[in-house]
């Protein structure tokens, strides 16, 4: 369905509420992206929904404050964005690009083997796994953490397709505790949803990392550490940020 | 168009206090992270329970959004907009995603009768009522009827604007115009600043 012009500057209000859902939302951002006087005002009404907001708080109990105060401690911060990237958006996937560059060998390697290793027998696993180590050498400059799981005596490559299409791959070193996962053909998600990673323990679903700058089909690697035996490896689709605890079912659920 | 703020209300002190603030959260700085907490912590969970209405759901999201706060402190931005309303659009977007996600759509349902013109104000239980929150609902008042239920509808229920045009009975286009009407009034009414 295609808006004119007059009918999407008629959307700066729902906007600013998110009352936009789907097709319309893409097509409203896109629309922000060349419309200064659009932007401007979806500015002015969220500062407005702000006041509203105000006019409902309510002190959440006590007990959270520590929660959130310690959880802080021990979550990394996102670097400040720098250059000409565009940062209307706090989270946008195109902020996410900026690191491809220095992944694009691995990216290149791995997105092999998640394409080719997903239904083959353990010998080929092996040798892709082998090819994969051999191409690594400038990702390992780069990388450390990465590069130390596939150079690993123990990893070993564990592939799966998911609900949604495309395929996960992980290259686990259980002596290292840690994972790289990679992925194929996983369908684009619109700018408010992202792909989670979840290392899945007998009682426990621990968040993992998010799969961020899809391109060409394939995600970044991401290194999750912390893996014990018996943890099963999920991803879900989560709102853009990541969440702390599961919120949908996993797309695939694969044994490591 | 807008109208020049003639003298600076309560809240604008407030929120350059903030900016300051999440400057110094995003070099890692926890003092200052703790004093943010205590700022945005109770309009954060209040919207968010205004919306999902399930306390210990709310306290989970609310708990994300603030972490969310301290992980992307860099991408706050001033010339782009104020720090509290830059934190309650996080909020917002959190409570609004659970909402949409079928699940807790579901439990939903299962706690409240849907109500959709549910009064001004189960607001009146807020903890901090301040004059820039009755001004917000004297200039509400100041809407017309079909303004101000598609705004509440939309910013306080979570509602997608085909959801609130089906709830209040009135034409898509009408809703549209209507939300982005009562904003624009409200705006004035409050004479926000950007």
């Amino acid at each position: 369905m295609r808006f004119q012009r007059h009918d999407l500057h008629t959307l700066t209000g729902s906007y600013a509420l998110d009352a936009l859902e789907g097709e319309e939302l893409g097509e409203f951002e896109r629309h922000l992206d060349r419309c200064p006087s659009c932007l401007s005002e979806v500015r002015g009404l969220r500062e407005t929904a702000a006041r509203l907001a105000m006019a409902t708080a309510e002190r959440p109990p006590a007990a959270m404050r520590e929660q959130v105060l310690a959880l802080a401690e021990r979550t990394r911060q996102l670097p400040p964005l720098t250059g000409g990237t565009p940062a209307r958006r706090a989270v946008s996937r195109r902020a996410r690009r900026v690191w491809i560059p220095r992944f694009s060998v691995a990216v290149a390697a791995l997105s092999v083997a998640a394409a080719v290793v997903f239904g083959v027998n353990q010998n080929s696993a092996q040798d892709q796994l082998n090819s994969i180590r051999s191409q690594l050498t400038s990702a390992e400059a780069h990388n450390h953490a990465l590069a130390a799981v596939l150079a690993a005596s123990d990893a070993h490559l564990v592939s799966s397709g998911t609900s949604h299409g495309g395929a996960v791959t992980a290259i686990v070193s259980p002596h290292e505790g840690k994972l790289v996962v990679v992925t194929s053909g996983l369908p684009a998600l619109p700018a408010s949803k992202v792909y989670e990673l979840w290392l899945l323990g007998p009682s426990v679903a621990r968040p993992s990392g998010l799969l961020g700058g899809a391109q060409n089909g394939h995600t970044d690697p991401v290194v999750a550490a912390g893996l014990a035996a018996g943890y099963k490896l999920g991803v879900t689709v989560e709102p853009a940020g990541g969440t702390l605890r599961p919120t949908t079912a996993p797309i695939v659920d694969m044994s490591l | 168009m807008r109208q020049p703020r003639l003298s600076p209300g309560p809240e604008e002190g407030r929120d350059q206090d903030l900016e300051g603030l999440l400057v110094r959260v995003a070099r890692g700085d926890h003092a200052a992270f703790e004093t943010v907490y205590d700022a945005l912590s109770a309009p954060v969970f209040g919207l968010i329970k205004k919306v999902l209405r399930d306390p210990s759901q709310s306290e989970e999201v609310a708990q994300e959004v603030l972490l969310e706060v301290w992980r992307t402190a860099s991408r706050f931005d001033a010339a782009k907009g104020g720090a509290m309303s830059w934190a309650m659009t996080i909020a917002h977007r959190r409570a609004v995603d659970r909402v949409r996600s079928e699940t807790s759509a579901a439990q939903r349902e299962q706690k409240v009768a849907p109500d959709p013109v549910s009064g001004p104000d189960d607001v009146a239980d807020a903890v901090e009522a301040n004059l820039e929150s009755q001004r917000a609902r004297r200039c509400l008042d100041g809407l017309t009827e079909v303004q101000r239920e598609s705004v509440k509808l939309a910013y306080y229920g979570g509602y997608s604007y085909p959801q609130v045009a089906k709830l209040l009975g009135v034409a898509l286009g009408t809703v549209k115009t209507r939300i982005r009407d009562g904003l624009i009034r409200m705006r004035d009414c409050m004479e926000v600043s950007w």
